[in-house]
């Protein structure tokens, strides 16, 4: 089974994205897909983006390394997390 | 209170899984979970402690050899937030940050005064980090809790009020951003960017978020700021070129590994904040309310990124020519996106404006910086930070340049 690759970016590459990616590696595991999370600032996106399958940011991105991108916000605020995660999942198991 | 006394007193590494225990279980953990969080930000703690020491024994000398060598008198050691944050929740206030933080959201929200429900405890670090410096400074812990208290107000009111501006501006509906560090420079930047307003030729100026982005990138990579900052600096220390790249490299594991140590105090966190989160939006999430995030939502944007990229060498060149600083800037040359977070839409994205207050900020900063490094260091030992045998001073920009924390910290002094 291959391994997902999923970048998760903040403002610090710390502090809302160490949420996020908690919450999609646990919604992997539950799912059964292997990922690996890679935690990064937004700044830093493009050093880390070749060869992802998928991009979850909770801020702006202006470009999307020809990745599909996710708007992780839902996660932070608590609003529309149910539905980010359907997304997410839909989106590694297709790919 | 004997009980509580000990407690504070087993210092920050056993205390604060102790206190981070009890509070978990208080909001409904289970007590597995809650005790493996405890374990979580101790040993988040032992590693910050570590690359602190990796930072002060490495740049302490080189610095001190940059004294003696370059007059160059930069004798203050950025630490950077990563360890200001870790000092702040290892201080005696920040063992009592979260319910202190909790309990002023719950009054202000109960008595209409705040529109802001905060759920990112996180950052509650900033008020403790205020906390620990007025107790530092007074040697009173009560004094030191109210001085949070009134920092937690102050910021949520800041939230409130810079709420339509922010949602508007990096389209975030029913978000504020009560940030201890990036919204304490909105009241200096709505009247600095009136007063460019008024400037003919100038209020006319603006710069492509994009150009300035492709040309500064570099310096949105700290591993690679880290790596050249430590070469020049063991240049400037006239060190020969194995213990020059020895530094640089040093420096460039620093700034890698400072935030990654950080990220498991985070994670030790997490159940505390999630379930302090659900409580919070059980009572009070509802269309009137503003959901009061970490500023790290809002640094994605073009005008902020590009704004802290040329911040970068800017600090640096201010460091060196600014009369009576001594701060070495490193640590929180990462951090200038939130500096600006809440400037660039007050300045409405133009980067150009943005700079300009910036550099007047930072400027300031670095005396503010200077100012409160005695403090700063005193915190640190208090939270029982290791530093070596007459190891130079620490600051930091963010909180140790914080105009609101300055503030607060000499109103508290005069009743200390």
């Amino acid at each position: 089974m291959t391994v997902k690759k999923v970048i998760v970016a903040c403002g610090t590459g710390i502090a809302t994205s160490t949420v996020v990616a908690d919450k999609i590696a646990e919604a992997c595991k539950k799912e059964g897909i292997n990922v690996n999370i890679i935690q990064c600032k937004v700044t830093e996106l493009r050093s880390y983006a070749d060869g992802a399958d998928l991009i979850v940011s909770t801020t702006i991105l202006k470009d999307n390394f020809n990745v599909p991108t996710i708007n992780g916000l839902p996660f932070i605020t608590g609003i529309g997390e149910d539905n980010v995660i359907k997304d997410i999942i839909n989106i590694l198991k297709n790919k | 209170m004997s009980v509580i006394r000990f407690i504070l007193d087993l210092g920050a590494v056993v205390m604060l899984p102790i206190i981070i225990f009890i509070l978990a279980v208080i909001l409904g953990e289970k007590p597995g979970k809650a005790f493996r969080a405890g374990i979580t930000i101790g040993i988040g703690f032992i590693g910050i402690n570590l690359v602190i020491g990796l930072l002060s024994n490495n740049l302490g000398p080189a610095a001190k050899a940059m004294v003696e060598n370059m007059g160059i008198k930069l004798d203050v050691i950025d630490v950077g937030w990563p360890a200001a944050a870790a000092i702040a929740f290892a201080s005696k206030v920040g063992a009592f940050v979260i319910p202190i933080g909790l309990l002023v959201n719950i009054i202000m929200l109960a008595t209409k005064t705040t529109k802001t429900v905060n759920v990112d405890l996180w950052n509650y670090w900033h008020f403790a980090f205020t906390g620990a410096l007025v107790t530092a400074a007074t040697g009173s812990l009560t004094l030191g809790m109210i001085a949070a208290a009134i920092n937690c107000a102050i910021v949520l009111k800041l939230g409130d009020w810079t709420a339509q501006m922010v949602q508007e501006f990096y389209g975030l509906p029913g978000v504020s951003l009560p940030h201890g560090f990036s919204a304490a420079y909105v009241p200096i930047a709505i009247p600095l960017n009136k007063m460019i307003d008024k400037i003919p030729g100038i209020n006319k100026i603006n710069a492509d978020p994009e150009q300035i982005s492709k040309k500064f990138g570099v310096f949105g990579e700290p591993v690679v700021v880290g790596l050249l900052l430590g070469i020049i600096l063991g240049l400037l220390a006239k060190y020969d070129a194995k213990a020059t790249l020895n530094l640089g490299m040093s420096m460039a594991g620093v700034m890698f590994l400072m935030p990654r140590m950080v990220k498991i105090l985070m994670e030790g966190l997490m159940p505390v904040s999630e379930a302090a989160k659900a409580f919070m939006q059980k009572r009070f999430a509802s269309q009137e309310f503003y959901i009061g995030l970490d500023s790290a939502v809002a640094i994605g944007h073009p005008s902020a990124i590009a704004t802290a990229l040329i911040l970068v060498p800017v600090t640096i060149f201010l460091a060196l020519v600014i009369p009576g600083n001594r701060v070495l800037p490193f640590g929180d040359l990462a951090t200038i996106p939130f500096m600006v977070a809440m400037v660039a839409p007050i300045c409405r994205g133009n980067v150009f404006r943005s700079v300009i207050i910036g550099a007047i900020v930072i400027a300031v900063g670095l005396l503010i910086a200077t100012n409160v490094s005695p403090l700063h260091t005193q915190a640190a030992i208090d939270a029982a930070f290791k530093f070596p045998e007459g190891a130079t001073k620490i600051s930091s920009i963010c909180d140790g340049a914080n105009p609101l924390t300055w503030i607060l910290l000499k109103i508290m002094q005069i009743f200390g």
